[in-house]
């Protein structure tokens, strides 16, 4: 049974979705609570399979018994645990307040559902993969959820979902290129063979040029500036059942991918051409993190400010993961932990202002104003927690990742935190000048507040609260079980 | 460089990989036309499923079965079954990328009545 919780935790979500449209065909009411409660189990799956693994070690899954050069195995550690259990999380707070649509969005209850559930069991795959031909098919099978979700929104959403596919499968090429490199000058997919077999090899152009190919097609699909161009439309476009959990997940398990990528295959100390390539990778993230709060600060419609947010929280984490020591890593998966939590509570706050309010701009924001007393109290804790302050998560992630840069001595990257939680701090500053402003007329549109919205939106602060409140033992638990090879 | 230039020549594969990849990304980048960019995008796929076989291809080899009888398994004689397996697996996934992204350009030429990006942009 604990050998086969990467499995368990991959066909739970997948079973469910292949046989919700059969029975969703049938029975239409059973798609809610089918899907819910699959992710439901899935948590419980994940808790289950975090303990374990706190407790025995990683488990390696080897697909119908084949061991490991030869078969495709998977990897669950402490690092795949902990983003399997968030992944989880974050997907049951964006299908609580997803799947309660208006009435006229009913007709697509069963596509929303499946496509949800498959872009799950895709990140889980991505996850969990030890071969770098498996995690190009699950990266394909989440990106390809993640176009038709943004697509089926419909209107704007459809030239946004179509530059997402171009590019997206653009990525999904070149990374297949790198890894058909890669196997052309090893004869291995499976990364711990890999690693074996590459050290000597990184004089040869076919391995370097391999190794860029895979960081480029990864670097569009984790939006990382400047290959970020799909993800505001993308993001800003789709619909407010559909932001949540793509904003929360598909960048950062991507970014997941990398790092295991680049720790269990070349391994943190390698050069080219004299420049370490820890260095490159950090100054991207410092660009990234600077661009792309700039940017964030210059919107004036509140989900394409969130989604550059995100860029820029990308850049932060691979900052981090990439600093070369184990604070620096602790802090960066930390921080991706709560920056899942963040964008799934923002992005739900901004679909309910439209939703409700039909407050798209920051300019409507005051229509909600004295009227969404829980609506208020959420974007309380998600801007502290995203500025960054003491009693949430996200001071505890910045925190070790200043600790780790200035451990590594890269004052740049001190900078970056520095500066980026600035941006940060002003356009919050920006959202709340307009959310305090003069009120116009009210109109009565939408002034119940579902109780779906209530119990994501306190599930979401919570887990922001949570995160801080228990920082201390979650991050002393990635110290412990999550660092990877070389730190 | 006329090392260079020979190697490259022994290696037409090669050469037709890169020059599919790139001519690819050129239609993709260039056209407005929706249609047009897929299908740069497809020769992209394509390039590399391209490049996938042609590293797996060698002569006088034969499909990678052995005899039951065969006690010594002389390894220059079978081809590596395993390019062509990724092979397989990549059409499929372009197959259905295909799939998805035809539906959206057929979604947009319903909305909009066009295919064209600049004019469609226009329209929204």
């Amino acid at each position: 049974m604990i050998a086969n919780f990467p499995i368990l935790l991959f066909l739970v979500p997948f079973v469910s979705a292949v046989s919700l449209p059969m029975l969703g065909a049938r029975y239409p009411w059973i798609c809610r609570p089918l899907a819910l409660g699959a992710v439901s189990v899935s948590i419980a799956v994940a808790v289950a399979n975090l303990v374990t693994v706190s407790h025995l070690g990683a488990i390696r899954y080897a697909f119908g018994g084949w061991a490991a050069p030869l078969g495709i195995e998977w990897v669950d550690d402490g690092l795949a645990a902990v983003v399997i259990l968030t992944v989880g999380v974050v997907t049951w707070i964006s299908l609580v307040f997803g799947g309660s649509g208006p009435p006229e969005a009913r007709g697509r209850v069963i596509p929303y559902y499946t496509l949800i559930l498959l872009l799950v069991s895709g990140l889980t795959g991505l996850v969990f993969a030890a071969d770098l031909f498996n995690v190009f098919v699950f990266l394909e099978v989440a990106a390809l959820t993640g176009y038709a979700l943004v697509g089926a929104s419909g209107g704007r959403a459809l030239l946004s979902a179509f530059r997402y596919l171009v590019l997206g499968s653009f990525g999904a090429s070149l990374y297949l290129l790198g890894v058909s490199y890669l196997y052309v000058a090893t004869g291995t997919l499976n990364m711990a063979d890999l690693a074996q077999r590459l050290p000597e090899l990184m004089s040869s152009t076919a391995v370097v040029s391999g190794l860029i190919f895979v960081f480029l097609g990864l670097a569009i699909k984790m939006a990382l500036v400047p290959l970020h161009g799909w993800l505001p439309d993308a993001y800003a476009h789709a619909s407010e059942s559909v932001s949540p959990i793509l904003a929360s997940t598909v960048t950062k398990v991507a970014l997941v991918a990398w790092v295991r990528i680049f720790y269990s295959v070349v391994g943190p100390g390698i050069d080219v051409g004299h420049v370490p390539v820890l260095v490159l990778l950090d100054e991207l993230g410092v660009a990234a993190a600077l661009i792309g709060g700039t940017l964030a600060l210059r919107q004036t419609e509140l989900k394409r400010m969130f989604a550059y947010g995100g860029i820029s929280h990308i850049g932060l984490i691979l900052l981090g993961v990439s600093l070369g020591n184990a604070t620096g890593f602790a802090g960066g998966v930390f921080y991706l932990l709560n920056d899942a939590v963040m964008q799934a509570a923002l992005f739900i706050l901004a679909g309910a202002a439209v939703r409700h309010y039909g407050a798209r701009t920051l300019q409507d924001l005051s229509a909600i104003q004295g009227r969404a007393p829980w609506m208020t109290a959420g974007l309380m804790i998600a801007a502290v927690s995203m500025i960054g302050l003491p009693p949430t998560g996200g001071f505890f992630g910045k925190w070790n990742i200043i600790l780790g840069a200035l451990q590594a001595e890269n004052y740049l990257g001190v900078f970056a935190v520095v500066a980026s939680t600035l941006l940060t701090l002003a356009y919050f500053v920006k959202i709340f000048a307009s959310f305090l402003g003069d009120r116009p007329a009210v109109d009565s549109r939408g002034l119940e507040i579902p109780l779906s919205l209530k119990v994501s939106l306190a599930a979401a602060s919570a887990a922001m609260i949570g995160l801080g409140i228990w920082s201390d033992p979650i991050v002393s638990f990635l110290f412990e079980a999550a660092l990877l090879k070389g730190l | 460089m006329s090392d260079l230039l020979e190697a490259l020549l022994y290696r037409p594969n090669f050469i037709a990989f890169v020059i599919l990849f790139l001519w690819g990304f050129y239609i993709m980048v260039i056209h407005p036309n929706l249609v047009k960019k897929l299908i740069g995008l497809y020769i992209v796929q394509t390039s590399v499923i391209l490049f996938l076989v042609a590293f797996s291809a060698k002569t006088g080899a034969t499909v990678p079965i052995v005899p039951a009888e065969a006690t010594v398994v002389e390894a220059s004689n079978f081809t590596n079954p395993l390019p062509h397996v990724l092979t397989l697996t990549a059409i499929v996934v372009q197959v259905a990328t295909l799939g998805v992204s035809l539906a959206l350009v057929l979604a947009i030429y319903r909305k909009y009545g066009s295919l064209d990006e600049d004019e469609v942009r226009k329209k929204i």
